[in-house]
This record gives structure tokens, C-alpha cells and sequence, in this order.
């Protein structure tokens, strides 16, 4: 087999190799990932209710 | 652990729709999307009453159990929120709730819903306590500046009542005493009472 028929499958080869790991690389980036249910209980964790002079005196107000 | 709920005073509501107007302007809510509005019954019949109506954040919510992509949850206080980021706009918490709370913008092309929004008890979302995005997706987070709700805050007459449940329960339940009616005293046999005249009907819309 000649020397120019052997480089240019080595080059095919090179190229098949490089595009597959491409691919599989931008699948990888691709796929959402599922956010974890603690960080996602975290984010949804607020200051909340406060028992602050401003609530006591919209009670107190209330009971008129 | 504080429930926060919501109790309108039939016997006090004068109908003014200052609680609508304060959430309008507190949240900056969008035209064609009401999260709270004042119902009258019996409209023009001796009796007349009215109540300010938005989301309950029910305990057992039913808006939660359809949702196909679980964007709804309940914060420590009892407050019934919803995640805009996850919602996919289908509307089954609109047919689920018996409040008619969820609402959907009106803008949008025909056939878009686009994200449903709810009153929050104006505790805002799940981004950062007081910042711009969860002021942009959910409005004011008063809860966590220590105040309450708007709507029930501005009440001129003290008709709507919010904050902890056990606390607008017991301010309820002094009103009824004092009244020596309303909630048949005392009990929750009625949410909101009985007729004062149980034999006059609401029109029935026949023409004379």
C-alpha cells in the first residue's frame, strides 16, 4: 500500500476521532441538568414572617 | 409557626376596592391580570354583602396537586407561591382553584397564556428577598420587611383581615361576640355567616 494512501486514512481516522469527542462534548453540555431538590428548597427559603412592631400595630389597629 | 391566611369581614366591607387598588399599585401588577377583586353578593337585594377575594394559600391546595410540573410550594408560613421559571403556563391551576386566583396575562398572542400569576400574600418568590428580579416576576416582598400585605394593610374599614391566622381568628371572633352574630357564634359551621333573611332570593334574571 502506498504511503499517501495510508496518511490519508490516518487523516480521516484523526478527523472521526476529533468530531466524536466534539460531539460528545457538546451533548454532554447540552443535557439541563436536573436541579438538586436541596439547592432548589434552599432558593425558595425566605426572611418570612417577622413579629415586628409594624404587624403589632396593624393588630392592634384591626381589633377596633 | 405562624399560618398566614386571609379573612374578609362581610359585615365590614364597603366594597371601596382600595384592597384591589393596593395590590395594583404595590406589585405592579399588569392590566388583565386581577390577583385580588371584591365579589357582592346578592346585588341589590336587602342583605348585600361583599368580600374581597383572592388566593386563599390553602392548606391542602388544589392549585398544587394539578400541577404537571410541581412549580407550586408552600413557605414555613403557610404562604402558597409558585415558581415563574418553572411554569409552563397549561392552566390547570386556573380550572382547580375554586378562588379563581390564578390569572394569565392578557397580552400575549391569541392562545398564549404565558406564565400565571397570583396574589403571593406579598411575599414575593423564590429569587433573592427584595431584589429587582423577584420585584419584576412576583412584585413586593413585604413579609420580609416585616410588614403585611397591602391590600390588607390599606383596608379602610378593617374588613380584610391578614397575617397569622390564629391572631385575625381571635380578632374575628371578638368582632362576632361583640355583633352577637355572624360565623353563628362562634363556630365555622359557615364560612360567612347565614342570610339575615332567608327567604328573599337573589334576582333570578327572569324580566317582568
Amino acid at each position: 500500500m502506498s504511503k499517501t494512501k495510508l496518511s490519508r486514512r490516518n487523516f480521516l481516522l484523526t478527523v472521526g476521532a476529533s468530531g466524536a469527542a466534539g460531539a460528545a462534548t457538546l451533548a454532554a453540555k447540552a443535557v439541563p441538568q436536573a436541579q438538586p431538590v436541596a439547592a432548589r428548597e434552599q432558593k425558595r427559603r425566605t426572611a418570612g414572617y417577622q413579629d415586628s412592631a409594624h404587624i403589632r400595630n396593624y393588630y392592634r389597629t384591626a381589633k377596633v | 409557626m405562624a399560618r398566614m391566611k386571609f379573612l374578609c369581614d362581610d359585615e365590614r366591607c364597603i366594597a371601596c376596592n382600595g384592597c384591589v387598588t393596593a395590590c395594583k399599585q404595590e406589585n405592579e401588577v399588569p392590566w388583565g391580570v386581577n390577583r385580588r377583586r371584591v365579589v357582592t353578593l346578592n346585588e341589590g337585594v336587602r342583605g348585600e354583602r361583599s368580600i374581597s377575594v383572592a388566593c386563599m394559600h390553602c392548606s391542602d391546595a388544589p392549585c398544587m396537586a394539578v400541577c404537571p410540573v410541581d412549580c407550586f410550594y408552600h413557605t414555613e408560613e403557610g404562604v402558597v407561591l409558585h415558581d415563574k421559571d418553572m411554569c409552563i403556563g397549561c392552566g390547570y391551576c386556573f380550572y382547580a382553584c375554586p378562588f379563581g386566583a390564578p390569572q394569565f396575562p392578557q397580552a400575549g398572542a391569541f392562545g398564549m397564556r404565558g406564565k400565571m400569576d397570583k396574589c403571593t400574600f406579598c411575599a414575593g418568590g423564590p429569587e433573592k428577598d427584595n431584589s429587582k428580579e423577584e420585584f419584576a416576576k412576583y412584585g413586593s416582598n413585604r413579609l420580609a420587611q416585616g410588614k403585611l400585605p397591602a391590600c390588607a394593610e390599606m383596608c379602610s374599614t378593617k374588613a380584610l383581615l391578614g397575617g397569622d391566622g390564629d391572631v385575625i381568628a381571635d380578632i374575628f371572633r371578638n368582632r362576632a361576640i361583640k355583633r352577637g352574630k355572624g360565623s353563628e357564634v362562634w363556630g365555622w359551621g359557615t364560612a360567612y355567616g347565614k342570610p339575615d333573611h332567608p327567604q328573599q332570593q337573589a334576582p333570578t334574571g327572569a324580566k317582568s
